[in-house]
């Protein structure tokens, strides 16, 4: 059937060809406008400051020593400070272990609760829970369970195992695994939640493809999952790992850097640096060095990793 | 994630940009300060920071209640900052703006904070207020010196003395006298400990805090009373030495080997919350201990040495300030003056179970029957604690107590370092930052 025929719309009126052309092209730039000056105000301006303070000797308790100092705080940092070596060697630690383990373990939970089974929505619930509690909550919870009157160790010493009086924190033999427990039972969801958005993905073509070729499931995993979840794998352990080495809270809560130093990270012995001897020129200096080693180490960890390239 | 490798590596790259942008700006300041603000109107509104949020709120809230009564024309903004985080909270605020009218400040931090030129000088106000005379002589010579020598930079609220808590149930069980001497300290700290029960004769500050005791611990027991032999401390005097290996010897012996890492908050817990003797800890936690331990427990001056000599190391008295920025210093002074006045500063020293500075309020009832608050400040004005004067004045004294040497003291309770390679690097420390300070003055 013929189609009746439309009414005719008056056209459009005409627009002059610079404005035609000026306002899409400004359009963009003028809607990410807010965010982009805050981003220049909130990140670029601070990020300016420790740049420049990190070649300032700045200390406002002391403001007789301020001045320009050239190299002097970088010199100091690689030269006669056995305190940042060793910081930088147990932010090193901390990192490896805390992102290989909260992996392993992410992992194996996030392809657990991938599968079907009765009670699926409460497992997943109990999984991710932990990664919204907040951090100070998490602290004052492990700080209870491993408090020498109230916490773990108290029961057990009820039951004959241990002494009383004793706490995991403060045993320069199990203080490093405490700590690294603590922060597992908070990071673990982090890379289940990553995971299991990725595994969702998966088409269920390529393993019944897989099966019909006779795979088992440990091949299917390597073979299929594996490779599907490597992106994921990469960009979650690199934001991790940035992360941890910036780990502030939880240990500084727990430990407060000690027993003698055992569990001072980096970015903790900045903050001493700054807020205890309010020498920032020098806690600046520190941040800077964690800055370009955290910028180096993401730049080789994206190229060696291949981030992204292997799609086919 | 996005199926498009470009997109995924943008992505990729801003969240990355972010977290590593983090990282670097952990450490900012802009290093302004020296808005001289203005005198006002002394009306409208004025803002409070409390060094001691939540555990003094109440009963701030309750003197702030009654000055807006007095004054209607002034509202107080009042802001809590728990302890541990005030000197940091003025740091950021000093320099990055958003200082209060008026403070709480007490003197172990006041030379950090006079030192970047935050605070007002209070001394001509102090002179033409009803408040001259009637503040103790000691407490505005000690917010003084502190402040550098030359002006008075906080009013004192109160004064705290070292005190050493014992359970009074344990010790009558175990037919012990009060620990009033040193010796009977380590007796009964030995007599009351079985592990095997989960009883501790004493318990230890290894963490946060743990400087300031251990030298209390040191000089009360050498029975030197000077902190400075010239222009050399003498913490690593061969007495102090001795002393020091004595105490850190209680260590795991007749304490919970957990107490390395207690700081005040969980070394307070663990004697309100377990069957410990005794406890050394300033008349700060009276308050704490009453309401676990009511009826069951003493506080009395740091022990003395046999022939009675009591020495023992200073406590930072407690101040208040106006800060330099105030818009409204008019009636900021108002609020600090009502705050000192005779009702409020009792009413605030009796929640405290401090010492108060305002002279009418310490002779108040309360204090004769506070026995902690009442013997310590008998003690400290009979005259009869000779007092070491801790150099809160140094603007090093903060870092060299704290974050330098705190490791340092763990590794002496592990023994991992001796009792005097530690005094003699803290020495060291002490000599170079007075030297310095001496230089500038």
């Amino acid at each position: 059937m013929a189609r009746p025929a439309a009414v005719a719309k008056p056209p459009p009126r005409p627009r002059s060809t610079r404005a035609r052309s000026a306002t899409p092209r400004r359009l963009p730039y003028l809607l990410i406008a807010p965010a982009g000056l805050l981003m220049l105000g909130f990140i670029a301006y601070p990020v300016g400051s420790v740049f420049y303070y990190s070649l300032q000797h700045y200390n406002p308790t002391k403001p007789w020593r301020n001045g320009f100092a050239g190299l002097d705080n970088f010199d100091e940092i690689f030269t006669s400070d056995p305190l940042f070596w060793d910081t930088l060697v147990f932010s090193a630690k901390w990192v490896v272990v805390e992102v290989g383990l909260q992996l392993l373990l992410g992992l194996a939970l996030a392809l657990i609760v991938n599968q079907t089974f009765a009670g699926r929505a409460l497992g997943r619930a109990l999984v991710f829970s932990p990664w919204a509690v907040s951090g100070v909550l998490t602290s004052v919870i492990w700080v209870l369970l491993y408090n020498s009157q109230t916490g773990v160790t108290r029961y057990l010493a009820d039951l004959g195992i241990g002494e009383y009086g004793t706490s995991w924190l403060s045993d320069t033999s199990t203080v490093f695994s405490a700590a690294i427990v603590a922060d597992l039972w908070r990071g673990v969801p982090f890379f289940a939640i990553l995971i299991l958005a990725d595994l969702q993905s998966v088409s269920k073509d390529l393993y019944e493809a897989a099966e019909v070729d006779g795979a088992g499931r440990l091949r299917q995993f390597f073979h299929i999952t594996l490779p599907h979840l490597k992106d994921a794998i990469v960009l979650s352990t690199l934001l991790r790992a940035v992360w941890e080495f910036n780990n502030v809270d939880l240990l500084y809560t727990l430990t407060g850097g000690g027993p003698a130093g055992m569990t001072t990270t980096l970015p903790l012995y900045v903050a001493n640096t700054s807020v205890d001897a309010h020498d920032f020129g020098y806690a600046s200096a520190l941040t800077t060095v964690a800055f370009v080693i955290l910028l180096f180490f993401s730049f080789a960890y994206l190229r060696l990793s291949k981030f992204g390239r292997n799609e086919s | 994630m996005s199926s498009n490798p470009r997109r995924r590596r943008l992505a990729a790259a801003l969240a990355l940009t972010t977290a590593l942008a983090l990282t670097a700006a952990a450490c900012g300041d802009d290093g302004t300060s020296g808005d001289k603000g203005k005198e006002g109107s002394g009306k409208g509104e004025i803002t409070f920071w409390d060094n001691n949020g939540g555990v003094r709120t109440e009963v701030w809230k309750e003197i702030i209640a009654d000055f807006e009564k007095k004054n209607p024309d002034i509202k107080v903004n009042y802001v809590g900052i728990p302890a541990e985080s005030v000197q940091s909270k003025y740091d950021t605020a000093i320099q990055g703006g958003g200082l209060p009218d008026v403070g709480g400040v007490g003197a172990a931090m006041l030379a950090a904070i006079a030192a970047q030129n935050a605070l007002e000088p209070l001394d001509d106000r102090l002179a033409k207020s009803p408040l001259k005379d009637k503040l103790s002589t000691a407490m505005v010579d000690s917010v003084r010196a502190a402040g550098g020598g030359e002006q008075m930079f906080t009013l004192p609220t109160s004064a705290n003395n070292g005190t050493l808590w014992y359970r009074t149930d344990l010790f009558e069980a175990a037919g012990l006298d009060e620990p009033s001497t040193w010796t009977k300290f380590y007796a009964a700290a030995e007599k009351l400990t079985d592990k095997g029960k989960n009883h501790f004769g004493y318990t230890i500050r290894g963490g946060e805090g743990s400087i300031a005791q251990a030298l209390d611990a040191a000089y009360g027991q050498s029975g030197i009373t000077e902190f400075w032999n010239g222009d050399k401390t003498t913490v690593n005097d061969p007495k102090n030495v001795a002393a020091l290996e004595k105490y850190v010897g209680l260590f795991k012996k007749v304490t919970p080997s957990a107490d390395l890492n207690n700081d005040f908050k969980k070394m307070v817990a663990q004697w309100d919350s377990g069957e410990i003797g005794m406890l050394s800890h300033n008349l700060g936690s009276y308050q704490d201990h009453l309401k676990a331990l009511e009826g069951k427990f003493r506080g009395i001056p740091n022990p003395t040495l046999d022939d009675g000599t009591r020495v023992q190391v200073s406590n930072p008295v407690d101040g208040i300030g106006i800060f330099k920025s105030s818009k409204n210093k008019t009636a900021a002074w108002k609020f600090v003056e009502f705050a000192l006045s005779h009702e409020s500063n009792s009413k605030w020293n009796e929640a405290a179970g401090a010492i108060p500075s305002n002279l009418e309020a310490a002779g108040d009832g309360w204090v004769q029957s506070a026995e902690a608050t009442k013997l310590a400040a008998a003690a400290l004005n009979d005259g009869t604690i000779k007092i070491v004067q801790l150099p809160y004045y140094l603007p090093d004294w903060n870092s060299l107590s704290k974050a330098d040497n705190e490791p340092n003291f763990q590794k002496v309770l592990l023994g991992k370092m001796s009792a005097k390679d530690f005094l003699d690097t803290l020495a060291g420390q002490l000599d170079e930052a007075q030297a310095e300070w001496k230089k500038q003055q």
